[in-house]
């Protein structure tokens, strides 16, 4: 989101806007959702940090929406364009996410090289923008990725610039649908809005967790991008090598079997290096998905 | 001492207590460590946690745990054990608590904290003799904050703060002798890649009274920049190459409960880790690395003299 962010702020620029963009670390751990911020305007812009009422939010990962603290829609209004990267359409996210805001989504594409691989999300979610945000031509994208990307390998570089223009050509459609919205004068600052806390005994008020592994109702599940499956024909049984160097303790025994708890699996593969007889297969998770999703079908 | 009910891969728990869905990153060694030892260690425990990866383990309204948790300060998770100590013995004293309601304190800290900046209030503890079980999960730098170095961080490692072209120049500090010359209960070492020996350690910590440390070697894919599911693989490497050695201290005597035979040269164990990438590119890091090796043979001739 970083480069993104720094590929979007360099493209404004180069068109002559003041531009702010600024990345923003929570803990720096994978799976910890990464946030920035692009502010640009034709005058000077008297705000700072966090941007609490965007005009625009671009979400890499469709997974996050779904979990409350990556705050995805936070500040997100009837005038937000709200752009995506999944294999959903934007209809199923407006009815999921109950929104009335205009969702845009970039689909992997078969004409076109979108993909949602890594290495060029930042690029993706930079070309999308600036179609969407309607001042910024084809050929400043292209110099702002390119200029960005400098330090890298040409072949990557020419990756990058072959998905990010790919993805501002699929949204053609959508040029300039994100309005500017109205900047915040330091003459007359909108009042925070305060929240009364009436005194409580410490009981009621102190952030104490009364039960026990509370935990379990974080589906870390979704960070998966691989799905770790057990070939039942070749295990074994021997259940304390893959459930004992599971990190997170996701392998269940039962009956002297171990079976993989998906709602909590981080898709980290250490079983699959672990097991003897090497009877855990790797899976693609979206390809797991379609599988489940197939025999459901089958079974209704 | 009772013998130990650890006898083979067989006879760990197959239920695990510590809840799933904690923020430790996909293939966390830390979280592999913690795991095995909270099975073993039980609910009647409560932890004191210094800042560090693990303090987002209990964020609330979520917790992994089945008991209490305490968060302090960097540098004061052993005070912070003192006070709870403390509070248990006086509802001991009054009568409030039966013994077997009684719980064990356990601080868990990371390096940063148990290497470096927690050392003052870990060695007046001992000093006091607290009655503490403390356990480090050691991924050799500060992981939570983008892995600076710490302490614990070893010779020729890169790091956010050790970008040059040799890595860390620092050495990793001593902790387990640091501990010994305070002359407590029990220190150990011990992996999540070797589990027998992780829970039979645990075990015996658990048996004993006073102050007791558990150093856990904790591969971190994300500061050590490796495929999370090179975790465990790692983890066995850094005990067959001897560069963590499996030991416990007890009554004033080490012993090794590992002897790894044939040691298995540490490049093996360097080579998978992106940290130490640069030691494989040119005649500095090839010098560096017979450095490395050297000083693992001559701490292996000692143990073996
Ligand atoms: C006194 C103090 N200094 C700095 C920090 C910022 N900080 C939070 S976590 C952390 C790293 C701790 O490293 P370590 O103890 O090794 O734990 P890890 O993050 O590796 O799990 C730091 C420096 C802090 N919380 N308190
Ligand atoms: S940074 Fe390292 S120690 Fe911290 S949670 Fe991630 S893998 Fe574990
Ligand atoms: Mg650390």
């Amino acid at each position: 989101m970083k480069t993104a962010s720094r590929i979007l702020g360099r493209a404004f620029f180069a068109e002559g806007f003041e531009v702010q963009d600024a990345p923003r670390y929570g803990a720096e751990r994978r799976g910890a959702p990464i946030f920035a911020y692009v502010r640009a305007a034709r005058e000077a812009i008297n705000e700072r940090g966090i941007i609490t009422t965007p005009d625009l939010v671009v979400v890499a990962d469709d997974t996050l929406p779904a979990i409350p603290a990556a705050g995805t829609l936070a500040g997100v209004d009837d005038r937000t364009v709200l752009l995506i990267i999944s294999r959903e359409p934007a209809d199923t996210w407006r009815s999921r996410l109950n929104l009335s805001c205009s969702v845009v989504v970039i689909r992997e594409d078969v004409e076109s090289p979108v993909s949602e691989e890594m290495p060029f999300k930042g690029a993706v979610c930079a070309g999308g923008a600036a179609h969407l945000v309607g001042v910024i031509p084809r050929p400043t994208l292209a110099q702002a990725i390119e200029r960005e990307l400098d330090s890298m390998p040409a072949a990557m570089i020419e990756a990058n610039l072959e998905h990010g223009l790919a993805a501002f050509d699929q949204l053609a459609d959508h040029a300039g649908a994100v309005q500017q919205g109205v900047g915040v004068s330091a003459d007359n600052p909108r009042p925070p809005q305060w929240v009364d806390l009436p005194l409580q005994p410490a009981g009621a008020a102190a952030p104490v967790i009364q039960a026990a592994a509370t935990s379990v109702e974080v589906h870390t599940g979704l960070w998966r991008s691989v799905r770790p499956v057990i070939d039942d024909e070749r295990c074994v049984g021997c259940w304390w090598v893959c459930s004992t160097f599971c990190p997170d303790g996701a392998i269940e025994v039962r009956d002297g079997r171990p079976h993989i708890d998906y709602e909590h699996c981080k898709g980290c593969m250490v079983c699959v290096a672990k097991c003897p007889p090497h009877a855990i297969d790797t899976i693609p998770e979206h390809a797991a998905q379609q599988a489940d999703r197939e025999d459901h079908h089958r079974d209704a | 001492m009772k013998e130990s009910m650890y006898k083979r891969m067989k006879d760990l728990p197959s239920a695990h207590l510590l809840g799933t869905g904690t923020p430790m990153c996909a293939g966390c060694g830390g979280l592999e460590a913690l795991h095995e030892i909270y099975d073993v260690l039980g609910s009647r425990t409560v932890f004191v946690n210094a800042a560090g990866c693990m303090t987002l383990l209990a964020t609330y309204p979520f917790t992994p745990f089945r008991g209490s948790w305490l968060y302090t300060a960097m540098a004061s998770a052993p005070a912070g054990a003192q006070g709870i100590r403390d509070a248990l013995d006086i509802l001991l004293q009054r009568r409030s608590i039966t013994k077997e309601e009684d719980l064990d304190v356990v601080v868990l800290t990371g390096d940063g904290a148990a290497y470096g900046m927690g050392l003052s209030a870990t060695s007046g503890a001992i000093e006091r003799g607290l009655d503490f079980l403390y356990i480090c999960y050691d991924n050799e730098g500060y992981g939570n904050t983008g892995q600076q170095y710490s302490g614990a961080t070893p010779h020729g490692a890169r790091t956010a703060t050790s970008r040059g072209p040799s890595g860390f120049a620092g050495f990793k500090k001593d902790l387990f002798s640091i501990w010994a010359a305070h002359k407590p209960t029990y220190v150990a070492t011990v992996i999540g890649a070797e589990p027998l020996d992780l829970a039979r350690k645990v075990e015996k910590a658990k048996q004993l009274d006073g102050p007791r440390l558990i150093i856990a070697l904790a591969p971190c894919p994300t500061g050590w920049d490796y495929e999370p599911r090179h975790t465990a693989d790692i983890g066995k490497l850094a005990v067959q190459t001897g560069i963590w050695p499996l030991k416990e201290y007890v009554d004033g005597t080490v012993t090794h409960t590992r002897m790894p035979r044939p040691r298995r040269p540490v490049a093996e164990y360097l080579k998978m880790q992106g940290r130490f990438a640069h030691l494989f590119l040119d005649q500095r890091g090839k010098h560096m690395l017979a450095e490395i090796q050297a000083r693992i043979d001559r701490y292996w001739d000692t143990v073996e003299a």
